[in-house]
């Protein structure tokens, strides 16, 4: 019964850690604490029918009954009896929780925050898979169909995560489900009573018996090959550096997650830009003379690296937007439509728009969020979209806006008015904001500071710098292009008290035909916005315009270099190819390239055609280097035997001559020493030889008589060969064994001698698998792995032998240790 | 004194005299065992090894005449035992009589005082009388109503006895058992060497007419050079891992003694010297093994229900058991067992 009552325990366990890979899903970790309880009790329930000798039906109910318990405490309806005792109003609220479930699934994307009726719906599902686990593992017996019920925990992420699910949770499941196992065959082993060595020491049940070496070999290679395998396939998800770089492919804030087609919203303050080839993202018409910029997300969580999107949240768009901000001087509105055509390129789950829509003609579930101003969905996909919008044109008086007051301290957007501390910041800020009083014009003040007479210029990349802060690097060295321009001005101005966020979208491009305008991936942009109360969130584009092709500027944001020669299209090279990302948060360049190379093509394979070729051939490099690193390592092994210098004739004629004097025992004893390494090297070259050409090696065999069956057996027909084997055998014995080791005649021709004959006497496939795989190298290396093992093995059982002594169990009872 | 008899003897001979002297040995007793070259020699080896020899078989092959032929080839002092149920200790080892003219007891030798005693049917003697050769065959010497009197040099002790035939003897007791170097069986001989025995022996005994080829005083000087034979590190280990295999074998239920280890790796010095080698090869002691071990071992009663005679237990022991390499390269690359501290295997099945 004790050890029923473990295996319970070991199955809970197992259920919760097999539970891990939902911690992909929701935002905070409340689910596992009420898991955990819903868990505990059932297993506890269990061990109590088990003690009580409860039929396997009766456990069952009785697991039933204690989760029913649990989740009505956890989730009460207020018409309990006790609190814990469910009534009919219990299972009412229980059957509205789950309706309500289903639609918060429909509702929230992931991360989901914590509602009740989705943690409601976990702990039910994670309650019905303990109660299955328990049943099969220790009513059934039956651990290994356990983990059905635990992948089907695992396959909810997978189906919610299309592409890329991280890796980690898998592997803490894994060790759950190897653990009920391990768990289930000790308790087999006891059955047989106390395990013990030849030498009677007992040995403890955990201990690692060499004979499950093989198992436990085999189920830490299955748990590596199932998660680096998907890996190491490139287009199966993502390319292997992405998805390392990655980590656990979450921290976009669930905007983007950085597979192809999609814009990371993520601002990065040092970078590089790669730009691919064009290619047509979004096309749009609108009736405005003088567009202003498209934007489809913003990102106002800063970083020491970057700005960084969140999840947006907001009522779906089957209704009438109002401005945020009421009409007032100095703000001209204008009404205006636009359709927009998204192209397969621009693959996201936000959609662009202008600023301030009011009226969405769209089909499916999209929301719109007034606070980020952008359009989302939890569901739907941008690819293929047209949609109608009307959107409301505000442009700026700057005379106006030097009338928006300083933000009252209590306003919801003070929270966006934080910036990490970085002393250089602040000292830069202080300095340009002084001497201005009105909100304005400190912005305008940070903003004019980026002009091109401060230094400020456009590049594709990022200069490195020595600070250690991405922000004072950029500051220092002046060089980037947009991502770096929007965040660090963003930064400077949260900096001066006003909240301020990074917009992404597109700058107007060219008008093809009428009012309609071809958006292309070098249109992708990033920009600065600002908050003045009563104006709502004004933007500044600081990026030097000559580095941004459709560049817009207004009055309250002139063009700082405006006197300058501005030629921009074709020859603007450095067109902005938007807002990029990295999918690594530390370092971002790879990550980048990664994803404005994804973007430019918009579909999966065919990206960056130049490196994936690069990737290719770089694998078959390391399969090529894999497959002849035997063959190699044989060669490097025989050209280093044979390098020795072999016993020359001539040292054989003081043979017997080793006591005649002593000056000449001198010499001949280390010459004596040479003979001995050289016999030894060429046997062993030998016997690698026969183990290459599968001829039978036996340690219990002496030289002569390995020489003699060979002579005997492979060699009959060969007299050459006999005769050189046989003195490579005398050699080795003479070296071994006899005072005197030289042997008389050279070895080296006879050891080419005995394996020209090998090669002779072979067939085909051992000539080449001799060649190309040698198995003398296999085997040395199967024996290295062996060795490896065996030792992690033995001092692992050190280690526990230690840390037994030291065991509470030990310690706390009288009970002879195991 | 039996070390100082040895140390007289000066100089060392060279290989080739060596081996022409066992050679002449080894042809002189083949005018009489015919077809038997690796027994001759193994008896031979033990005659210089310093040990003494149990021959083993059926009755009719020989067994007899190779100690006799043995002893005759060697000109030196020889007796001859037959062992019978009632023979006495003292008819073994002397029995000291009263002397009328001096009146005092005077000693008269046993039938050990001589360099070689071929003694046969061993078995049939009773314990008792077996037990007289114990102290001669360890220690050379015999004591007699407490006076002891050394034996010669060289000294050894052939004995025949016959496995088949149970009734009526007494089999020797583990202690004289292990007194004895090896047990060789003289085995059938085959049918040429049987034919040429047919025309050889049809007329007269050949036995009669062989001349000795050496002498007590040259057999010496081969001992003393065979126990000059050089026997590497590895070959040491050898012997001695190959004498803890029998103590650990599960089919054993006694393993060989260090007395055995010894004798062994004597018996393998003087094959080598035979064959005209100074240092002694592991395949020496493969060789040995079965006629040096496999008549001290006792095996267990399931072994012996299985019908596993010690001779195959012990060479099935060799076959298996690796062979130690040299002190500069411990383990073998294909040496897969896993390596364990102190070479001892975690879960070493133990002997009861």
């Amino acid at each position: 019964m004790i050890s029923h009552r473990n295996l319970g325990l070991v199955a809970a366990a197992a259920t919760l850690l097999a539970a891990a890979p939902l911690s992909a899903i929701f935002d905070r970790w409340t689910w596992l604490v009420q898991s955990t309880i819903a868990v505990a009790v059932v297993a506890a329930v269990a061990a109590l029918a088990r003690l009580g000798r409860a039929p396997r039906w009766g456990q069952v109910l009785a697991m039933l009954g204690g989760l029913l318990l649990a989740l009505t405490w956890l989730f009460p309806s207020g018409a309990e009896l006790l609190g814990v005792v469910p009534t009919p109003a219990t299972i009412g609220h229980f059957g509205a929780l789950a309706e309500a479930s289903l639609a918060d699934m429909r509702t929230y994307r992931v991360k989901v925050p914590d509602t009740d009726p989705m943690l409601f719906l976990t702990v039910l599902g994670i309650g019905g898979v303990a109660v299955l686990v328990d049943l099969m593992a220790v009513g059934l017996r039956r651990p290994a169909l356990a983990g059905l019920p635990m992948l089907a925990i695992y396959s909810v992420p997978v189906a919610i995560y299309v592409d890329s699910v991280p890796p980690l949770p898998f592997v803490i499941g894994a060790a759950g489900y190897l653990w009920l196992l391990a768990a289930d065959n000790v308790d087999r082993v006891r059955r047989f009573g106390r395990r013990f060595t030849g030498d009677g020491r007992g040995v403890d049940v955990w201990e690692a018996s060499p004979l499950a070496a093989a198992g436990r070999r085999l189920a830490a290679v299955g748990v590596a090959v199932a998660v680096l395998l998907p890996l190491a396939v490139p287009g199966l998800s993502g390319d292997l550096l992405d998805r390392l770089g990655s980590g656990t492919g979450e921290g976009t804030g669930g905007a983007g997650r950085g597979t192809t087609g999609q814009v990371d919203l993520f601002s990065a303050l040092q970078g590089q830009l790669n730009q691919g080839e064009v290619t047509d993202l979004v096309k749009v018409t609108t009736n405005a003379p003088s567009p202003s910029y498209l934007r489809f997300g913003t990102a106002d969580q800063l970083r020491g690296d970057g700005f960084r999107a969140r999840s947006p949240s907001g009522a779906t768009v089957n209704r009438e937007f109002s401005p945020t901000v009421p009409d007032r001087e100095g703000i001209t509105r204008a009404r205006y439509q636009a359709t927009v055509e998204v192209t397969e390129g621009f693959d996201m789950p936000l959609l662009p728009v202008y600023a301030e829509p009011v009226q969405f003609t769209l089909n499916g579930r999209w929301s719109y969020d007034t606070n980020q101003q952008v359009l989302f969905s939890n569901r739907e996909r941008s690819p293929g979209k047209r949609y109608e919008f009307e959107y409301v044109q505000s442009t700026y008086s700057p005379t106006a806006l030097r009338q928006a007051r300083p933000l009252p301290a209590e306003h919801s957007l003070r929270r966006q008015t934080a910036t990490p501390t970085v002393p250089a910041v602040e000292a830069l800020v202080d300095e340009l904001t002084q001497g201005h009083h009105t909100e304005y014009d400190k912005v305008r003040a940070i903003y004019d500071h980026f002009a091109t007479e401060n230094g400020f210029g456009y590049a594709l990349s990022t200069e490195g710098g020595t600070s250690g802060q991405e922000i004072v690097d950029f500051l220092t060295n002046k060089v980037g292009f947009c991502q770096q321009y929007a965040a660090a001005m963003a930064w400077l101005v949260r900096a001066a008290d006003i909240p301020a966020r990074v917009a992404f979208g597109f700058t107007t491009g060219n008008k093809s035909d009428g009012d309609a305008y071809v958006l292309t991936n070098r249109n992708l942009h990033a920009w600065t916005e600002v908050y003045f109360d009563g104006f709502g969130w004004v933007p500044f584009d600081a990026t030097p315009a000559y580095g941004v092709s459709g560049a817009v500027r207004s009055d309250w944001a002139p063009d700082l270099d405006a006197e300058e020669e501005v030629t921009p299209g074709p020859s603007a090279t450095a067109g902005p190819a938007g807002s990029g990302s990295g999918t690594n948060q530390n370092q971002v360049e790879e990550g980048l390239e990664e994803e404005l190379s994804g973007q430019s093509s918009g579909t999966g394979t065919p990206t960056r055609p130049g490196s994936s070729w690069l990737w290719w051939a770089i694998g078959a490099l390391a399969l090529l280097m894999l497959l002849t690193a035997p063959a190699l390592q044989r060669s490097t092994l025989r050209r280093r035997r044979s390098g020795r210098r072999m016993p020359s004739a001539t040292s054989a004629g003081v043979s017997t001559g080793g006591m005649s004097s002593r000056d000449q025992h001198m010499v001949v004893l280390a010459d004596a020493d040479r003979a001995r390494a050289d016999a030894h090297a060429a046997w062993d070259e030998l016997l690698d030889t026969l183990v290459d050409f599968r001829q039978r090696i036996n340690r219990a065999e002496t030289p002569r008589a390995t020489a003699s069956r060979l002579a005997r057996d492979t060699f009959r027909a060969d007299s050459a060969a006999t005769s050189a084997v046989r003195l490579l055998g005398r050699a080795e014995e003479l070296a071994r064994y006899a005072p005197d080791p030289h042997p008389g005649e050279p070895l080296l021709p006879a050891l080419r001698r005995v394996r020209a004959a090998l090669v002779a006497e072979s067939d085909r496939r051992t000539r080449l698998l001799a060649a190309v795989l040698p198995p003398s190298m296999l085997l040395r290396w199967r024996v290295a792995v062996a060795d490896a093992s065996a030792r992690l093995v033995s001092s692992y059982g050190r280690l526990r032998a230690a840390t037994l002594r030291w065991s509470p169990r030990r310690l706390l009872t009288d009970r002879d240790p195991r | 004194m039996t070390q100082q008899t040895r140390d007289e003897v000066d100089g060392l001979l060279p290989h080739d005299e060596f081996r022409a002297v066992g050679d002449a040995i080894v042809g002189n007793i083949e005018q009489v065992i015919e077809g038997k070259t690796a027994t001759v020699q193994l008896a031979l080896a033990v005659l210089l090894a310093e040990g003494h020899l149990l021959i083993e078989d059926v009755p009719g092959v020989g067994k007899t005449k190779l100690a006799k032929a043995l002893a005759r080839s060697i000109d030196c002092s020889v007796r001859r035992i037959q062992f019978t149920p009632d023979l006495l200790p003292s008819d073994v080892t002397g029995v000291s009589v009263y002397n009328q003219e001096t009146h005092d007891f005077e000693f008269r030798p046993g039938a050990v005082f001589a360099n070689l005693v071929v003694g046969d049917e061993i078995n049939r003697a009773s314990p008792k009388t077996q037990s007289a050769l114990l102290e001669c065959m360890e220690e050379r010497q015999v004591t007699v109503d407490g006076v002891t009197y050394p034996l010669q040099t060289p000294f050894m002790v052939v004995a025949t006895q016959n496995p088949i035939e149970m009734e009526g003897t007494y089999p020797l007791p583990e202690a004289q058992r292990d007194r004895f170097t090896a047990r060789i069986a003289m085995g059938y001989p085959d049918a040429g060497a049987e034919l040429a025995m047919l025309d050889g022996h049809g007329a007269t005994d050949p036995l009669e007419s062989l001349r000795p080829v050496s002498d007590a005083s040259t057999v010496s000087r081969l001992i003393t050079h065979v126990r000059q034979i050089h026997v590497a590190d590895a070959v040491k280990r050898y012997a001695v891992e190959l004498v803890t295999a029998t103590r650990e074998a599960p089919d054993l239920r006694l393993g060989a003694s260090p007395r055995a280890t010894l004798q062994l790796l004597r018996t393998a010095r003087a094959v080598a010297a035979l064959e005209g080698r100074d240092y002694v090869l592991p395949d020496d002691l493969q060789v040995l093994a079965v006629p040096v071990l496999a008549h001290r071992i006792i095996p267990t009663a399931d072994a012996h229900l299985a019908r596993r005679t010690t001779d195959t237990i012990v060479s099935d022991l060799v076959h298996r058991l690796p062979l130690p390499l040299p002190q500069e390269r411990r383990r073998s690359s294909y040496d897969t067992r896993p390596a364990t501290n102190k070479g001892r295997a975690p879960y070493e099945p133990r002997r009861a």
